[in-house]
């Protein structure tokens, strides 16, 4: 084709065009934003309200440390009530309010979380967070912008039964509530013990709250385990169960997952019925924030709290479920700012490349050495146990990844 | 064999508590032909005025340390021998517990009558004469709004009460096999059984009772006849809320206190209804016979199939006899 000024001027203004869209369509915001829904109301309403003000933390220190690739970054959190379709509207809120400018967002259940997938796609989808440890979003092939802030329940169950073989034990029963978060990883759990040579002498199946006790106790005292895991509680029902065994004089370990495994909650029931939770023991993702010698995230955090929320219990003392939301919201910052230091475009197909990409992270303290993004999770943890007279759960293992 | 006797035992003692929950639903049926469906919300309301009471006034700056937790020195010497969570260390702890376990059973009867009190006098008294479809729909809308008024009062979370009695273990063998019982429970039988007889046995011979019977036959007659029925209808409505708050502190005790207390309404609702609606003794029949179904299905096949077992079996009965096992049959004259 012969090339006249005419076409010359035709083709150039075409390629410019073609290569301004782009930035014309996504144009670099002034701000990012990170939506959330917490459970500010309703059945959950003391983890919401202890997990809000760390939006307002991660804010300020995540601007002060110059944002993401000096543009800064905005928390907007709403209260879901801890009913998924509630936070399904918040996000769906969020995103036509925001735009392009929302580049992750933090859901408050397994509920939300299963969802909202399949509308996480094109423009709906982003990068997201959340409260939740369901084994089954750990799947980037079904799930590829969801991941977990740690290791999966059913990884949970693995680090305590790992627990149990080297600590000599035979048999286990499982204890759970008949919700989902309750079975999540008992199928799963059931395999493992039998790998291990462990057997499950006792699969009890309780309401999620306001359980039998007495009838639960019972089949505890005759299946004479040895150590019994409690799955899907949080305020509820694991207290009384290990009071009540312990009434009886029952001698089995009992061990929880992260949602049982709350400082404050164990004082609590401490204080209101005496000393039972004595021995109980756990595994947790993270360190817990009084243990912060080695960690210099949370001696930021720690500084950060004492100026921010003087004369509130956030002060000294921030909780597991804090601690999971900040883990979640590092995460999230972590692959924004590999995506946007690296020179691409912070779509959600970018972000979640950026997370798989995660490995050897120093947390800055969250666990015990540097972590792998592997399968949108982080599979780590170590057991802890809870001392009465001290109010503290220290560690009884290593750091597993499993 | 000794399994069946732990989870026959383990049934009728849950029986028992339902049975004493049922009795204020049959209460408020046979004097006002109301069937509340708010009353579990009733119970929800006593358990946690029992926590008012027994935790969160005795925690008080304010309150006195005896009525937390009442240690003269005798009690402490003997506790210093004791091994943790020893049988004597149980009673010793109950005793020690006994001024808030009795404030929080105080407050809770009180607070309940007065809410029994204020439902009827401000939501079903002006309906009286009404049709008695509008004020079972009443029931129905204050299940709403007492739940949300308790989530404006208390908090969501599971809470813990001091057991009504000492929660000395009990342990024997039978058949090989070891059975254990909880010293409370059977307190909290003991209490239920003694309340159930006493209601009935006023329904039966008081004057009171009396009153009850024929307002529940006929009003305009009882109206005729003297018979206040205002005040009667009040006199169900406090006895509904007050037996409510004995089984909501009980209920509290051994579950913990939490807003699914509410729903247990709703599983004695369908007891009721397979006992007869206004017969006491139906009821009782048909609460021991739930409680030990429930039983059987969570010893044989588990939670989940514990919470639907025992409802097949009273919808089973609704169908065979739609007016329950001993309920009384009503014919409609046109």
């Amino acid at each position: 084709m012969k090339q006249t000024r005419r076409t010359f001027i035709a083709t150039g203004a075409a390629a410019t065009a073609a290569l301004g869209m782009p930035t014309i369509l996504r144009a670099q915001p002034s701000e990012y934003v990170i939506g959330a829904s917490l459970p500010l109301t309703g059945p959950f309403a003391t983890a919401g309200q202890l997990v809000a003000p760390a939006f307002t933390l991660a804010e300020k220190l995540i601007n002060d440390e110059g944002g993401i690739g000096g543009t800064p970054i905005r928390f907007v959190t709403e209260d879901s009530g801890y009913i998924p379709q509630n936070a399904l509207a918040n996000y769906q809120r969020a995103l036509a309010t925001e735009g392009d400018a929302l580049v992750a967002y933090f859901g408050d259940s397994t509920g939300f979380m299963k969802l909202v997938a399949p509308e996480l796609t094109g423009d709906q989808a982003r990068l997201m967070g959340s409260t939740s440890f369901a084994s089954e979003l750990a799947n980037p092939a079904t799930n590829p912008y969801q991941y977990l802030a740690g290791p999966s329940y059913q990884d949970q169950f693995d680090i305590l039964l790992q627990n149990i073989k080297d600590a000599g034990g035979s048999n286990v029963a499982f204890i759970f509530s008949n919700t989902e978060f309750g079975r999540d990883p008992i199928e799963h759990g059931k395999m493992r013990a039998e790998e291990l040579g462990i057997e499950v002498v006792l699969e009890e199946s309780t309401k999620p709250q306001g359980a039998d006790i007495p009838t639960h106790v019972t089949k505890l005292a005759q299946s004479g385990a040895e150590y019994a895991i409690l799955q899907g509680y949080v305020t509820g029902v694991w207290p009384q169960l290990i009071g009540g065994a312990r009434q009886f004089g029952l001698p089995t370990q009992f061990m929880g997952t992260f949602w049982g495994m709350e400082k404050l909650i164990a004082d609590r029931v401490t204080a209101e019925a005496g000393p039972f939770l004595d021995g109980y023991q756990g595994v947790m993702p993270y360190r817990y924030f009084y243990d912060r010698e080695d960690a210099p995230r949370y001696q930021l955090f720690a500084e950060a709290a004492k100026e921010m929320f003087a004369g509130t219990p956030l002060e000294n003392y921030m909780s597991t479920w804090t601690l999971q939301t900040m883990c979640a919201l590092e995460i999230a910052i972590k692959a924004l700012r590999d995506t946007v230091e690296g020179g691409n475009e912070p779509t959600p197909d970018n972000l979640a490349a950026a997370l798989s990409e995660i490995t050897d992270w120093d947390t800055g303290g969250f666990f015990g050495g540097p972590v792998t993004m592997a399968d949108n999770k982080i599979g780590t943890g170590r057991v802890y146990q809870y001392s009465t007279e001290s109010g503290l759960f220290t560690p009884t293992s290593d750091w597993f990844t499993v | 064999m000794g399994e069946f006797i732990q989870f026959t035992l383990n049934g009728l003692m849950a029986g028992t508590i339902y049975a004493l929950i049922a009795v204020g639903i049959v209460s408020v049926f046979k004097a006002t032909k109301v069937v509340n469906f708010a009353h579990g919300y009733i119970i929800m309301f006593g358990a946690y005025f029992y926590f008012t009471f027994s935790v969160i006034v005795p925690g008080a700056e304010w309150a006195p340390d005896w009525l937390q937790s009442w240690e003269p020195a005798w009690m402490v010497a003997m506790k210093a021998d004791l091994p943790m969570f020893s049988p004597m260390g149980a009673v010793l702890d109950w005793l020690s517990n006994l001024p808030r376990i009795l404030l929080g059973l105080t407050g809770a009867v009180i607070c309940n009558a007065l809410l029994g009190l204020l439902i009827e006098r401000t939501l079903m008294r002006p309906l009286i004469g009404q049709s008695t479809f509008a004020m079972i729909m009443i029931t129905v809308g204050l299940i709403s709004v007492m739940s949300g008024t308790k989530g404006l009062i208390w908090t969501a979370d599971a809470e813990f009460v001091p057991h009504i009695a000492p929660n000395t273990p009990i342990r024997l063998n039978l058949f090989d096999t070891p059975i254990f019982l909880f010293g409370a429970d059977l307190v909290n039988v003991a209490v239920a059984l003694l309340l159930f007889g006493a209601i009935v046995a006023m329904v039966r011979y008081t004057k009171s009772g009396v009153a009850i019977r024929a307002t529940a036959e006929d009003q305009s007659t009882a109206y005729s006849m003297g018979i206040s029925v205002p005040r009667v209808f009040s006199r169900a409505w406090v006895l509904a809320a007050t037996t409510g708050a004995i089984a909501g502190a009980i209920l509290a005790t051994r579950n913990g206190v939490s807003p699914s207390l509410g729903l247990f309404g709703f599983s004695v609702l369908a007891i009721v209804l397979m006992g007869g609606l206004d017969s006491y003794v139906g009821v009782f029949i048909a609460a021991l016979t739930v409680g030990f179904l429930e039983a059987m299905a969570q010893w044989q096949f588990g939670g989940e199939f514990a919470e639907v077992v025992p409802y097949i079996a009273v919808l089973i009965v609704i169908l065979i006899r739609p007016h329950g096992l001993f309920g009384q049959k009503e014919v409609e004259r046109i």
